[in-house]
């Protein structure tokens, strides 16, 4: 499946990209470009909706580094419903250390500030 | 027992599906399970995405990647080569378990493509011919041969 990724900021400035399809070094720059788009918001936090990503290389690893020193200390990253191979590949590089995995949206914790 | 036809792609980043597809019917044909596939995907991704960039592109040379597969009953083997410079993965320096402890904003990005990629299979040899690289990935298809 094509790789697409969206942008919506919520009125409280919280940064939702939805990935789906499949993340490799072919369009990684238009994750990284979305992620600019929230950091030049001001964006609070970011939350990553991966439930319908299913595939993500490494270039996606370095898309998160880029996030985490774009966004700043202290905006978190959550991400959600991330698939089984993806969750492998997070946790076989540590990146399970650094952002807040989900299983499902949980909008209490998420959208409260 | 068969081998899967030869694939030989361009050497740009818009050629990764058609390997990634290539890798999946490879495994598919060696009825490796769903973690073994997305873990040779990802490992023959990696590699090739570092021959792309960091061979040709870097080089401001255009080349071809050349895949193929081989089935026995011990193991799939992907053989991957690209003519770019050479450039052996085992080389270079991979994150240690330090470094992959390292919080994101600190967090060094070198490298890994390439653990991931010798990481997540059984197997992994570098080869120089002639005129290539060769990368050649190997997993097995049973797991007692595996904890040989």
């Amino acid at each position: 499946m094509a790789f697409e990724c969206s942008l919506e900021m919520t009125p409280q400035g919280i940064a939702k990209i939805t990935l789906s399809g499949e993340l490799d070094a072919s369009v990684a720059q238009e994750f990284r470009d979305k992620v600019d788009e929230a950091a030049s918001q001001k964006a609070k936090r970011l939350v990553l909706l991966m439930a319908g990503l299913e595939y993500m290389a490494s270039a996606g690893l370095r898309s998160l580094i880029f996030a985490k020193q774009k966004m700043g200390t202290g905006v978190d990253i959550y991400v959600v419903a991330a698939q089984e191979p993806i969750l492998d590949t997070l946790t076989m590089t540590g990146f399970q250390h650094s952002v807040i995995l989900m299983d499902t949206y949980d909008a209490a914790t998420i959208e409260q500030l | 027992m068969p081998d899967l036809t030869p694939l030989t792609v361009p050497g740009e980043l818009e050629s990764l599906k058609a390997v990634r597809e290539y890798v999946t019917d490879a495994t598919s044909m060696a009825g490796l399970d769903k973690t073994l596939t997305n873990r040779l995907r990802l490992a023959v991704d990696e590699i090739v995405t570092n021959s792309i960039v960091h061979g040709y592109q870097e080089s401001g040379q255009e080349g071809a990647i050349w895949i193929r597969a081989r089935l026995d009953d011990e193991k799939l083997t992907v053989i991957v080569e690209d003519e770019g410079p050479y450039y052996d993965p085992t080389q270079h320096r991979i994150p240690s378990a330090e470094d992959l402890g390292q919080p994101l904003d600190t967090r060094e990005i070198g490298g890994l493509g390439i653990y991931l990629a010798i990481r997540s299979i059984d197997e992994f040899r570098y080869e120089r011919t002639a005129t290539r690289n060769r990368n050649i990935f190997v997993v097995y298809r049973s797991a007692p041969a595996r904890a040989e």
